[in-house]
């Protein structure tokens, strides 16, 4: 092909030549004129190579034919030394021109090409699916949009490699983990294989791997952002419509729990109203029976509020009726509601004249107060002294109850506040049913609070939690 | 001698049982209505001493029963209710209920708020009381003295009619928003925090140990009850 065409610009020069020498007679100068045009139609058409040889043949040409003494490649005037100089640089220089003109003409042509592809690649990875789905069918979209012979994907999140085919096994598995960790795009001509690493904002999402004919190493880049970004795109997707999910789910088991937890209490009432009756006249035997059933009742009762409380809280449906709220009152509601638990017990209560209210839903908030000081009365010794405070710490207000129990292991400080979580030394005690704290917290939560265990072996306890004060000036 | 006539106003069949078993075994006489539509039905023909009426029924529900009842009459009506919460204990004392109990509930406290709600039914609550007397406390509301173990207390006008209010009520839940327009006058009503000061002059006072009332009980978040 390249032969033929040195032979063709060869034979045009030589035609030319011919045509002037033997038909026409003309001046020297429109047969270098008429020389300079063909060399430069030559470039343009075929590039400088043959463009080049060309002006060589044009030149020894030219000088035998036509200038004197004809028939020699000796020239006599030195004036036709310059003109034959002259035409030789300008028809390489021209050569030259054309064929840069012809090259960018071709790689516009190929970037448009490639342009073209990507835009291809761009509506064909439109689609919605997860992450994956994504990965997987991209594989096949880049081999069909650029015309390579195999694609590759590792896809680092799944650790797993997505291939278009088996001639994709000339870049293994490795090549594609260690690609996923070099900075930027590869190019190993000799394999025609491109390996690029697929991140963004600099998180690895895997490494991609093209083999067979390559596009340009900036389209290389720009399939990979692209591929990342739909990566990205799939996978926010995927995370929200899961949360929403899990919400949903949530919120549909508060109002199942709800409900059921209204039905239980119904025939609750009617056993606790029968058996309360029956114990007023009852003795011995029967009278701990009947207690034991009136005491499960209790149980079933309470059980029954904490799932629907621990339910609203996960379901983030804790509706919190908030205002201005002493800590006084509120700590007093709970002491009023233990009275049974604490007797025999002294217990103080410190809070500070001129302590601002909390911005609280009091009901709520006397809960956590309950739940801390029944805590405190069920894992200290009996009798032992239960002390409650109330103080302004950094804006907040900070409610204690200090218990002189034996302490809480370091390990278990945090897990106390877990659902369903018991210490060790209490896992089978049968009170309770492990989601007080929990509760607690997802109260204090809920109010922008922190709760929080201080505990010394042997010392006791202090059950922590805080409160935003509470603003406005009202009370 | 029937204790007094009880109308139980309640959709669980169950619970309609189990009351009617209870009240009839403390010498009551039990009437039932399934509905509050029942309920206001029959209300003239049974003429009961007192309404048992559940907060959540289908129909007009319990409040709105609660109403019409008071539209009409001042027989005394206790509200059971399975929740547990402040507002709903003040939208049953608002709705013009003598009491509420929280189901579940043992027999002994519902028998207790019967008895208390039905000895003030026949006074007229205008005069209120003339005296009361415990082995540790005797007030004169005529002459307003206050003896307590024996010795005289000096009690603030404020604070004396606050204490004769709630002892009117006795056994019964004042609310926060009741005793001060009683007390201070129709505008007030959102100021409990008065309420909390006097209060706890009062129990000072009058209870042997003020963090641990006796007489003036606290109603978490609704009002306080005197304890006679």
């Amino acid at each position: 092909m390249k032969a033929l065409r040195f032979t063709a610009a060869v034979l045009v020069i030589a035609s030319i030549l011919a045509v002037y020498r033997v038909l026409l007679e003309v001046n020297n100068t429109t047969v270098a004129l008429t020389l300079l045009l063909a060399i430069l139609g030559i470039s343009a058409r075929w590039g400088l190579a043959e463009a080049t040889l060309a002006s060589l043949v044009a030149v020894l040409g030219f000088n035998y034919y036509f200038l004197p003494p004809v028939h020699t490649f000796t020239v006599q005037d030195p004036q036709n030394w310059v003109a034959l100089l002259a035409f030789l640089v300008t028809a390489v220089t021209a050569s030259q021109l054309s064929e840069r003109a012809r090259r960018r003409a071709a790689e516009a042509e190929s970037r448009r090409l490639e342009m073209e592809r990507l835009y291809a690649l761009v509506q064909a990875m439109m689609f919605g699916g997860t992450a994956r789905k994504t990965v997987r069918e991209f594989v096949h979209l880049v081999v069909r949009a650029f015309g390579a012979s195999a694609a590759a994907f590792y896809y680092r999140p799944a650790e797993e490699v997505f291939r278009s085919g088996p001639e994709s096994q000339a870049v293994s598995d490795h090549d594609l983990t260690a690609a996923a960790e070099i900075d930027d795009v590869s190019i190993d001509p000799s394999r025609r294989l491109a390996t690029a690493p697929v991140r963004l904002g600099g998180r690895p999402l895997g490494s991609l791997a093209l083999i067979g004919p390559l596009p340009s190493e900036n389209t290389i880049r720009a399939i990979v952002n692209l591929v990342a970004i739909t990566i990205e795109k799939a996978r926010a997707l995927e995370d929200a419509s899961q949360a929403e999910a899990a919400r949903q789910s949530e919120v549909l088991k508060a109002a199942l729990l709800d409900s059921l937890a209204h039905d239980i209490k119904t025939p609750l009432t009617s056993i606790k109203a029968a058996v309360t009756s029956l114990l007023g006249g009852s003795a011995g035997d029967q009278r701990e029976l009947l207690t034991i059933i009136n005491e499960e009742a209790d149980r079933l009762n309470t059980l029954a509020a904490e799932v629907v409380a621990m339910a609203r809280i996960e379901a983030g449906k804790l509706h919190l009726e908030r205002r201005s709220v002493s800590a006084a009152d509120f700590i007093s509601a709970a002491l009023s509601e233990l009275a049974g638990e604490l007797k025999g017990r002294a217990v103080s209560v410190d809070v500070p004249d001129g302590l601002p209210p909390a911005d609280a839903d009091p009901e709520f908030v006397a809960q956590v107060v309950k739940q801390f000081i029944d805590n405190a009365a069920r894992y200290s010794p009996p009798g032992s002294p239960i002390a409650i405070s109330a103080e302004l710490n950094g804006g907040k207000i900070e409610i204690g109850v200090r218990d002189r129990g034996p302490g809480i292991e370091e390990n278990e400080r945090t897990r106390i506040f877990d659902k369903f979580f018991r210490g060790r030394r209490h896992r089978f005690e049968t009170r309770g049913t492990g989601m007080g704290l929990a509760i607690a917290k997802g109260i204090v939560e809920a109010h922008g609070g922190r709760i929080w265990v201080e505990s010394e072996r042997g010392q006791g306890s202090v059950f922590h939690f805080s409160l935003p004060a509470g603003g406005g000036g009202e009370t | 001698m029937s204790a007094g006539k009880i109308l139980v106003v309640d959709d669980d069949p169950q619970i309609r049982r189990v009351m009617k078993a209870t009240l009839v075994g403390h010498n009551y006489e039990v009437i039932e209505a399934r509905t509050g539509e029942d309920a206001l039905q029959c209300l003239p023909r049974e003429m009961p001493n007192l309404v048992l009426l559940d907060m959540n029924m289908p129909g007009i529900g319990g409040l709105e029963t609660c109403r019409a009842i008071r539209s009409g009459s001042d027989i005394p009506v206790i509200i059971l209710t399975v929740r547990n919460s402040e507002k709903d204990k003040v939208a049953a004392l608002d709705a013009g209920a003598d009491d509420y109990v929280t189901k579940p509930f043992g027999i002994e406290e519902l028998l207790a708020r019967i008895r208390a709600a039905l000895r003030r039914s026949p006074a007229s609550p205008e005069g209120g009381p003339h005296t009361f007397a415990s082995p540790e406390l005797e007030i004169d509301f005529d002459s307003r003295r206050v003896r307590v173990r024996g010795n005289e207390v000096r009690f603030t006008p404020k604070e004396f009619e606050l204490l004769r209010y709630l002892v009117a009520h006795a056994g019964k839940p004042v609310t926060h928003r009741e005793l001060l327009q009683s007390v201070w006058g129709p505008d007030y009503g959102d100021e409990p925090e008065y309420l909390r000061v006097f209060i706890n002059q009062i129990r000072k006072k009058i209870e042997t140990n003020p963090a641990r009332p006796m007489y003036i009980l606290t109603e978490p978040w609704v009002g306080y009850r005197f304890a006679g």
